[in-house]
């Protein structure tokens, strides 16, 4: 292994392409959602958060945010530096991913084995101790409301319309138990991204391996192949997942890798037919010719020149994934606990009464996600496919 | 020909088998998975557990390891298979056993009874959506594509996009939420597929006297009439000022119906009533704005005789069906609607850009005959191998509809039974799917080789 990482051209083509996506307006507005999802998802805690992100008792300072953060919040965070300082580093693709991956498993186990936060929160001490003056100062975030701050020390809590009540603001409501929209939504943006990015890396890893070896030995392997990716479109995806979710218990993990299962036969179908072409060509034949290793053949020198339209599948599959969680949860098969978008969804159904809040925001996030993902997708195929882009 | 169909008809059974082999064991391989415990609910005496678990392990051979509980059913669905006595032993082979589907966990009724009872309803929901579909986008598909690069192309372009990013249950709750609930309008029935009164009504709708029904027929003739000739022969500044005018008041009006209404919500309703309308009367589209524009024009001459009528007036079961249907099929069909026009634009961009077109067109064809007698010919065919995905996607799509608007389908059942781990019954609903999807598939080729005479598959 040298560090020369991918073959100069293929990188050049890929970098190409995404210049040409990204020069496009509707994939730079997609981008710059899925950017503001980033910021929410990184810096949550920051945003939306019961405890005070700094206090002052008397004369002491203190800050309840760092205390209550969670191993996720701090891999999270980290996961964000990396890849800044990463991308800043000028390095060889390889190297920065190798770089990165190493990283984040170190503090991944440092802040799983090190970080413990409480294990029990009272979110109202803060509110009552404020009150009665217990505090110097206080810093709040600028939703003072956790995602599962149920509000419980305010008698006549429950459902509030946005802007809807005068002693405190909720920008986008509570729901029927009295938690903030706002701050859940925002929470929730973490789900909606770890799935779509990691079901879809899943399921584009089980077709790309299955895929390529199909189109590259073709006959019986490509006759069962096909059988096998037969076998997962014949069923409605939608009721595959259901199965799955319905009998195994859905926490988040378990959640992506069934998304990421259920969804793999497009891309081997794409990636299989990319293959079969190339396999004919002259600069494949030279490489089985100089007898290298099947992986290199499949992996270095074949992959990056089928990569593109793969690239567009995968960003309308994230897009298909972040629904499927979301219909899942709506169906009242998904996460239980935890916010999602999906599952606000669900609750504003479940209301007695009809809340335009509840569906119309976390509906629109939704909404808005698959729209950005759609765009970015659109663009990618206009820039990939000269005979269309020509025409334009 | 036919030993193609054959051979993929011999096809189609191992992907059957791998289907239902995926499906046993993501069921058989699931923690807690399916035995006769998980079946038993709420207290019993010991005794009268045991009992229960004896009969539903006779029953269902749930005692049995996982592979021959497979093997079984296999055999229970084969129309040839071996016959079990009343202790579980072979005690034959037979060649006219017939095929058993097996009874629901959960409803204690045989899973075809059920399925029987199910399948009828979501093929009429999606019977009804796929003309719609695909007129629609086979309208919009062609406009878009000929006028490439202009408003319509951009707008609708857009417009798709964005309506095929809208979930289906944001759409469903939406639409509830607003048009059949008390807080708003109460237009629409929340759910269910008809009224208890209505399956007492007869099948057609009755009018008290003659008179309202002329009244009904002249209001709504005098409303199509008037709105198609604005749209016909009114310049398009007057049309669009008289469309712009009228979906103004008509949103005010609309908002005025809301008990809550306040003062935003007229504003708003009444801008959009009326910008939408505008942009219908403005745009050059003439078939679209013409029809519905018409459709417009019907519906307010209903609207306005509905006022007038003084007779009692009995709905009758088809138009209570239909009312119950309206929201359900809007939501089935505008995301199949946005992906096909989207297609349609598509193909027919590289049809009319194609070398045969520039020859018909050099020939001296009018350009009408151009688009509709070759490029819009060779356009259907991704169109026909699209059909074949639509319809496993609009049963996937029924399920969400079927849970918001509580229609009782396949949809539903399939949510009930994975729900309640009822085996037999998410086997077989697996099954009919896989078959109705590998049938759709067959299909599509074979009307593809029709469509097409260049594929042959001898």
């Amino acid at each position: 292994m040298t560090d020369s990482g991918l073959p100069e051209k293929g990188s050049g083509y890929v970098a190409q392409i995404l210049r040409d996506t990204f020069s496009r307006w509707g994939a730079r507005l997609g981008l710059l959602w899925i950017g503001v999802l980033i910021f929410c998802a990184v810096f949550a805690p920051l945003l939306a958060n019961s405890h005070p992100l700094l206090l002052s008792q008397n004369g002491a300072w203190q800050s309840p945010m760092l205390q209550f953060m969670t191993p996720n919040d701090v891999i999270i965070l980290a996961l964000l530096l990396i890849t800044i300082i990463l991308l800043l580093i000028p390095w060889a693709l390889r190297r920065k991913v190798m770089a990165g991956l190493g990283l984040l498993f170190v503090v991944a186990t440092l802040s799983v084995s090190f970080i413990s936060p409480p294990q029990l929160t009272i979110y109202e001490q803060y509110r009552d101790n404020q009150n009665t003056g217990q505090y110097d100062w206080v810093v709040h975030a600028p939703i003072p409301y956790s995602p599962k701050d149920y509000l419980r020390d305010d008698g006549d809590t429950g459902l509030e319309s946005p802007l809807g009540s005068e002693e405190r603001t909720h920008w986008l409501g509570t729901e029927t138990d009295g938690a903030d929209v706002l701050s859940r939504m925002i929470h929730a943006s973490r789900i909606a991204l770890a799935i779509g990015f990691i079901a879809t890396g899943i399921a584009m890893f089980i077709g790309l391996i299955l895929g390529g070896l199909m189109g590259y030995f073709s006959g019986w392997v490509d006759m069962l192949g096909m059988r096998l990716v037969e076998v997962f479109e014949a069923v409605p995806t939608l009721f595959l997942l259901l199965i799955f979710v319905a009998f195994f218990s859905p926490n988040l993990y378990v959640m992506m890798v069934i998304i990421g299962i259920t969804g793999w036969s497009g891309y081997a179908r794409y990636i299989r037919a990319e293959f079969l072409r190339l396999r004919q060509q002259e600069f494949v034949q030279a490489a089985i010719a100089c007898d290298l290793p099947l992986k290199s053949i499949l992996f270095r020198h074949m992959l990056p020149n089928g990569i593109a339209p793969i690239l567009v599948a995968a960003s309308f599959g994230v897009a298909s994934a972040i629904l499927a969680e979301a219909t899942l949860s709506f169906l009242g098969l998904g996460l239980v606990d935890d916010p999602s978008w999906g599952q606000m969804l669900n609750q504003a159904v479940q209301a007695s009464t009809f809340n335009w809040w509840m569906a119309v925001f976390p509906g629109g996030a939704i909404f808005l996600t698959v729209f950005a993902y759609t765009l970015i997708g659109e663009s990618l195929r206009d820039a990939i496919d000269p005979h269309i882009s020509k025409n334009k | 020909m036919y030993s193609y169909i054959l051979r993929r008809l011999l096809l189609m059974i191992p992907t059957l088998l791998g289907i239902t082999l995926v499906v046993f064991t993501v069921m058989a391989a699931a923690p807690g998975g399916i035995s006769a415990q998980s079946l038993i609910e709420g207290h019993m005496e010991p005794q009268a557990k045991q009992a229960m678990e004896d009969y539903y392990n006779r029953l269902y051979g749930l005692d049995q390891p996982a592979p021959m509980q497979y093997l079984r059913w296999l055999n229970n669905i084969s129309p040839i298979g071996f016959t079990f006595d009343e202790n579980n032993s072979v005690n034959g082979f037979s060649l006219f056993k017939g095929s058993d589907l097996g009874m629901s966990f959960r409803y204690g009724r045989s899973v075809l009874d059920l399925i029987e009872e199910r399948v009828p309803i979501t093929l009429l929901l999606n019977v009804l959506s796929l003309p719609i579909i695909y007129l629609l986008s086979i309208a919009v598909g062609v406009r878009a594509a000929t006028q490439r690069g202009k408003s319509f192309d951009t707008s609708s372009s857009i417009a798709m996009l964005g309506l095929w990013s809208i979930p289906t249950m944001l759409a469903g709750v939406l639409l509830i939420g607003f048009f059949a609930s008390d807080q708003y309008w109460q237009w629409f029935p929340t759910a269910g597929l008809s009224d208890r009164e209505a399956l007492d009504m007869p099948f057609l709708p009755h009018w008290g006297s003659m008179w309202d029904v002329l009244l009904l027929m002249f209001f709504m003739v005098i409303g199509l009439l008037s709105l198609v000739a604005l749209s016909q022969y009114a310049k398009r500044s007057i049309r669009m000022a008289m469309m712009a005018g009228l979906g103004g008041i008509l949103g005010f009006m609309m908002a005025s119906d809301v008990n809550a209404g306040t003062l935003f919500m007229s504003v708003l309703l009444g801008v959009s009533g009326s910008v939408l309308l505008g942009l219908l009367g403005y745009t050059s589209f003439t078939a679209l704005r013409t029809s519905l524009m018409g459709l417009l024009g019907i519906f307010l001459g209903i609207l306005l005789a509905c006022t007038l009528m003084q007779d009692e007036f009995v709905r009758g079961f088809l138009l209570d069906r239909l009312w119950h249907l309206i929201l359900p099929v809007l939501c089935l069909t505008y995301g199949g609607f946005a992906f096909l026009a989207k297609l349609m634009r598509t193909a027919m961009l590289e049809n009319l850009l194609a070398d045969y077109a520039r020859t018909a067109r050099a020939k001296g064809l009018a350009e009408r005959d151009v688009l509709w007698r070759h490029v819009f010919r060779n356009s259907l065919l991704p169109l026909i191998t699209v059909s074949a995905t639509l319809l496993p996607s609009l049963l996937a799509g029924s399920v969400i509809v079927e849970a918001i608007f509580s229609i009782d389908g396949m949809g539903k059942l399939a949510i009930e039974a994975v729900k309640g781990r009822d085996r037999e019954l998410i086997l077989s609903i697996t099954l009919i799917s896989g078959v109705l999807t590998l049938f759709s598939y067959l299909i599509a080729d074979l009307c593809y080789a029709v469509a097409d005479p260049r594929v042959s598959y001898d």
